[in-house]
């Protein structure tokens, strides 16, 4: 599979110290690339999926001295994550309710051309996903995890993972028209 | 492996590989975004105020409370006075032949009523319970005990407690 390096395939020199301020630098800039790019599938846009990361971050830090070295770091980084696009997504649905409202009777604004571009159908899809089920979907598809390793990170059942991953590729068959 | 799981790959390969290649912003310190926006949008500010409120609306309550409770702003000074105003009240009585001391303490007693509660008017109590009446009862019971709070004994009775209810 050609996704890029998943939690089986990190260098197994990484080690890190719970608490160290050192090792939480080193463990943001070895991960954040792949965290963002979970993120992407799940929120609305890129500049979101920036603040949720590090939001993440923020949240991983307060509990980086409890964190144990036995437990896969970047499976406990993308639990965080994913908690923390749920979140966006419950504070962006009270945001647009508020949105329609001061809209009614007003054009809709155009589209920004910038964020056009970053688009794709696919992505739009799965950001309409349940936020679960589009993580499964970028964890097996893009990150290369197994069932069992998504199942670690997730905290849920290796079933639980094979029916969202059924559920959502079904779902953008049916949208996409694959 | 499918076309459709094939497809995938490569499609969130062209979007999300562009997107990974930015170069990795400088970790953000500290409590920003969702907490500053719960901080600032959510319940932390309902929370923060109403606290802050109940702060400053407590603090204001237990100096009028304890001003119209002595009778002045400075205990010490009121307490003081009354005692010395007693004392001559006493004198003024034995020598007189007259009986209790309550018509000649009643007068100071009513006097710094009002000066108390015209204090307790200035420091916003705005409750509208009439309290801080400037005739201020002082009582003729002797003790100097001058009533600054306007009820008067008629109204001293809305404040028996409510009859126990016998229904289990």
């Amino acid at each position: 599979m050609g996704g890029t390096p998943g939690a089986a395939e990190q260098p197994a020199t990484e080690r890190y110290e719970p608490g160290s301020d050192a090792d939480f630098e080193r463990l943001y800039r070895n991960t954040y690339r792949r965290i963002l790019g979970t993120l992407v599938t799940i929120v609305r846009d890129v500049a979101t999926a920036e603040d949720c990361a590090q939001e993440t971050y923020e949240r991983a830090y307060r509990g980086w001295a409890r964190w144990r070295p036995e437990a896969p770091v970047e499976a406990w980084l993308h639990r965080i994550a994913i908690n923390v696009a749920i979140s966006d997504r419950r504070y962006q649905r009270l945001r647009q309710v508020g949105e329609v409202i001061k809209r009614l009777g007003r054009p809709a604004p155009g589209p920004d051309p910038a964020v056009v571009a970053e688009r794709s159908e696919l992505v739009e899809a799965m950001q309409k996903l349940p936020p679960k089920q589009a993580a499964a979907l970028v964890l097996r598809h893009y990150h290369g995890y197994s069932n069992r390793e998504i199942a670690a990170a997730l905290g849920i059942p290796e079933q639980t993972v094979a029916s969202r991953l059924a559920a959502a590729r079904k779902h953008l068959q049916a949208v996409l028209g694959g | 492996m499918s076309d459709l799981e094939r497809d995938l790959e490569q499609e969130l390969h062209r979007v999300l590989d562009a997107v990974s290649a930015r170069p990795i912003p400088p970790r953000r310190a500290g409590h920003a975004g969702f907490g500053w926006r719960a901080a600032i949008g959510g319940a932390g500010t309902a929370l923060t105020i109403k606290v802050l409120t109940g702060v400053a609306v407590a603090a204001a309550a237990v100096t009028v409370a304890g001003a119209v409770t002595t009778g002045s702003l400075n205990p010490e000074v009121w307490g003081q006075q009354l005692s010395d105003r007693v004392v001559n009240c006493k004198q003024q009585i034995a020598n007189s032949g007259q009986h209790g001391i309550g018509d000649c303490v009643s007068p100071f007693a009513s006097q710094h009523g009002a000066t108390v509660s015209s204090a307790a008017r200035h420091h916003g109590s705005g409750n509208g319970d009439g309290n801080g009446n400037p005739n201020g009862n002082g009582s003729s019971n002797g003790n100097g005990n001058g009533s600054v709070n306007g009820h008067d004994k008629d109204k001293a009775k809305d404040h028996s407690p409510p009859a126990k209810n016998s229904s289990p």
